[in-house]
């Protein structure tokens, strides 16, 4: 089968799972201008921003000869899970019958269905060459969100500005080539290596900023849609961790619930302090993570939302109280198909100014200093 | 000679040009459309720098606003900041114990929380620009009203009328219907000020907690008309400082001369030759790899000067 899949975050991911399962992969193209463009057309007005950028996608997957589509469905009221109905019948009417799209829905909502699924895109591989198989990806995606990791710890105090990048991407190259558990093990040991041989500044433990990225996971994840928020804010010298990892995702909805880790189940506790039911899109999560990453000394929030997303709009109002009461200051940035970055770098600098002033300390004095240091990282930016 | 800081903020409306000494005294200020055009207004305002203080020392340029980067590059600044930390710098200098700022500028609106002389929380308009000074300068031009005597006409009102603020579109259909009514256009006017003080307050200031003193700045605070609706809404006076549509400008000035004090650093400036050098910006996707950036490339007399844009670094570092 010509397989394909929505585009996000490391897709390098998505891709080994169907080469493991001995599909023809179709490599969708990370989304780009044209992506967005043909979402666009192609999506109700109304719909938010991954609806269209994975419409977009699809049909450029279909361009390149994909046949099946494999997606993940929704759990709980947000509307995401209808999205993958709404693509099969938006194809359906651009006259695309051949195409097949496979819907993954929470297992435990229906074990049936989901296995039918399972059966679908097996491909007729025995079943311990998949378990065997399936471990190995499982600990590929934990090397690979390892490794990322450890990029958003370097790249803010990198000495050559781009070099941590050019090595992330240079890894994501090498695992892409990985086929076997042993291989992947040794290529790890060298990206680590790698990431660990680059040049770095001295920083005082005070002078770190630190900030967590929350919110929908496709603009969490998809860094083609969020202006490479992860970048941004390490060249602005601030350490980035996200509320979502594939790895943890992993864990948190695919894991058997017996074996999953507590953590997950610590932060939707976290988070239903101030939402009591799920009201999907990630909005129970995205609390839980601000109130846990302020309890491990993070110094700010950023939250990304898709524009019109009711559970990110429900999360966005109950932030000015949250961040009151577990004194944290909390940036909410709204995402569209709107490419303007000047405005969105203007409230990234000036969040990233009162969080080192908040740090620093309350007097006059520092907030000059601070301004120095700054202007020296952005004249590097500047040339 | 006068030594001065020069500060330029280029902004989707307006680019302003300001000169301070070294105890902020405003020597020279110049408030200029962009008109689309920011490096022909940028040279346009250091020219009348040069010719109206004459023969001076730069010893420091700082740059602000959505064209800084772009500013910087023709001219050489020193300092590169955010309109917010600009436009702090300058209020809390003119007024100390500022608490709020309001600043409503051509595209952006923005609310700054100020406590003890430090930002501690701040908010931009969303996606629409319906609290902005081109809801304002649309909405002139549809009553063929010039924009300058658009204040004044409001205050001019005997009745308040309410007129629906969240989106253009609503107010103008709203706008029209209460014509039809039979309200006069400095009613009319009236209403569509307190529109936008109310759907700003609601929507820029949502959920912060608004202390006084306030201060009022940006090309929109001339506005007598909204003037007055801010302090019909907030039931106190809200000061507007003297230099109020230039204060960003004067920010960045500050922190180019707070920069170049402690670091002793000599200015980056070009000189006022500037205005006569021929400058041009092109962009270009990058095909390196899959990000396929969008990378702005600044040309001086044809030698490629800065580039930014790309998230590798690869143009940036190659020059």
């Amino acid at each position: 089968m010509k397989v394909s899949f929505p585009y996000m975050g490391s897709a390098i991911v998505y891709k080994k799972l169907f080469e493991f399962l001995e599909h023809e992969v179709i490599m969708p193209p990370k989304p780009s201008q044209r992506t967005m463009d043909l979402g666009v057309k192609y999506s109700p007005e109304f719909a938010c921003i991954p609806l269209k950028m994975v419409m977009g996608t699809y049909l450029e997957a279909i361009e390149k000869g994909a046949k099946v589509l494999v997606t993940s469905g929704g759990h709980g009221p947000c509307r995401a899970g209808f999205y993958g109905d709404t693509h099969r019948n938006i194809l359906k009417s651009l006259g695309y019958d051949d195409v097949e799209i496979i819907i993954f829905d929470a297992p435990q909502d229906n074990w049936r269905a989901f296995f039918r699924n399972v059966q679908k895109i097996r491909n007729g591989v025995p079943w311990h060459k998949v378990i065997n198989r399936m471990y190995t990806l499982y600990r590929f995606v934990q090397k690979l969100d390892e490794l990322e990791k450890m990029v958003q710890k370097i790249r803010p105090y990198e000495v050559n500005k781009g070099q941590t990048t050019q090595i992330w991407n240079q890894i994501q190259e090498k695992f892409d080539k990985i086929k076997t558990r042993k291989q992947l093990y040794k290529v790890y040991e060298e990206c680590k290596q790698m990431l660990l041989n680059i040049p770095t500044r001295e920083v005082d433990e005070k002078d770190r900023i630190k900030v967590g990225i929350v919110g929908e996971i496709y603009v969490v994840m998809e860094s083609s849609i969020n202006f490479g928020i992860e970048e941004i804010l390490g060249n602005l010298g601030v350490e980035v961790e996200r509320s979502l990892y594939l790895f943890e995702w992993i864990n948190d909805n695919l894991v058997p619930w017996i074996l999953r880790p507590k953590r997950f189940k610590e932060i939707i506790k976290k988070g239903q302090r101030y939402i009591k039911i799920l009201i999907g899109g990630h909005a129970v999560e995205t609390v839980g993570h601000i109130i846990d990453f302020k309890e491990r000394g993070f110094d700010g929030i950023v939250h990304l939302m898709p524009f019109a997303c009711l559970p990110e709009l429900v999360t966005q109002s109950l932030i000015p109280k949250i961040s009151k009461e577990v004194d944290i200051p909390i940036l909410s940035l709204p995402i569209d198909e709107q490419t303007g970055k000047a405005n969105m770098l203007t409230r990234i600098e000036a969040f990233v100014d009162l969080l080192r002033n908040r740090k620093r300390g309350k007097t006059k004095e520092v907030f000059i200093d601070n301004i120095q240091e700054h202007v020296q990282e952005e004249r590097v930016v500047m040339v | 000679m006068k030594e001065i800081y020069i500060g330029v903020d280029v902004g989707s409306v307006s680019t302003n040009v300001v000169a301070i000494d070294r105890n902020v005294n405003v020597l020279f200020k110049t408030y200029i459309r962009t008109n689309g055009q920011p490096i022909d207004s940028v040279k346009e305002g250091v020219k009348q720098l040069k010719e109206t203080l004459g023969d001076v020392e730069v010893l420091g340029v700082g740059t602000t606003g959505s064209g800084r980067q772009l500013a910087a590059a023709i001219l050489g600044a020193d300092v590169v900041k955010n309109e917010i930390t600009a436009h702090a710098t300058a209020t809390i200098h003119f007024v100390p114990d500022v608490r709020t700022i309001f600043e409503i500028g051509g595209q952006d609106s923005k609310i700054i929380i100020i406590k003890d002389q430090m930002v501690v929380d701040f908010a931009m308009n969303t996606v629409c620009a319906a609290g902005t000074g081109s809801f304002l300068d649309h909405q002139a031009e549809r009553l063929k009203i010039p924009i300058e005597q658009f204040g004044d006409l409001a205050l001019s009102a005997t009745r308040p009328v309410r007129i629906a603020g969240r989106c253009t579109v609503f107010a103008e259909s709203d706008m029209i219907a209460k014509q039809q009514f039979g309200f006069s256009k400095a009613e009319i006017i009236r209403g569509l000020c307190d529109a936008l003080v109310r759907n700003y307050l609601n929507n820029v200031g949502r959920g912060k907690n608004l202390e006084a003193p306030f201060v009022f700045q940006g090309g929109v605070a001339a506005n007598m008309g909204i003037r007055a609706a801010f302090e019909r809404e907030l039931q106190t006076k809200i000061i507007v400082p003297e230099h109020f549509n230039v204060m960003g400008a004067i920010g960045s000035a500050i922190l180019a001369k707070d920069y170049i004090e402690k670091t002793k650093a000599r200015t980056n400036f070009r000189g006022f030759d500037a205005a006569d050098i021929d400058f041009s910006t092109s962009s270009f996707e990058c095909k390196g790899c899959s990000n396929r950036c969008e990378v702005v490339k600044v040309s001086m007399d044809g030698k490629v000067i800065a580039m930014w844009g790309d998230r590798c670094g690869k143009w940036t570092n190659s020059l």
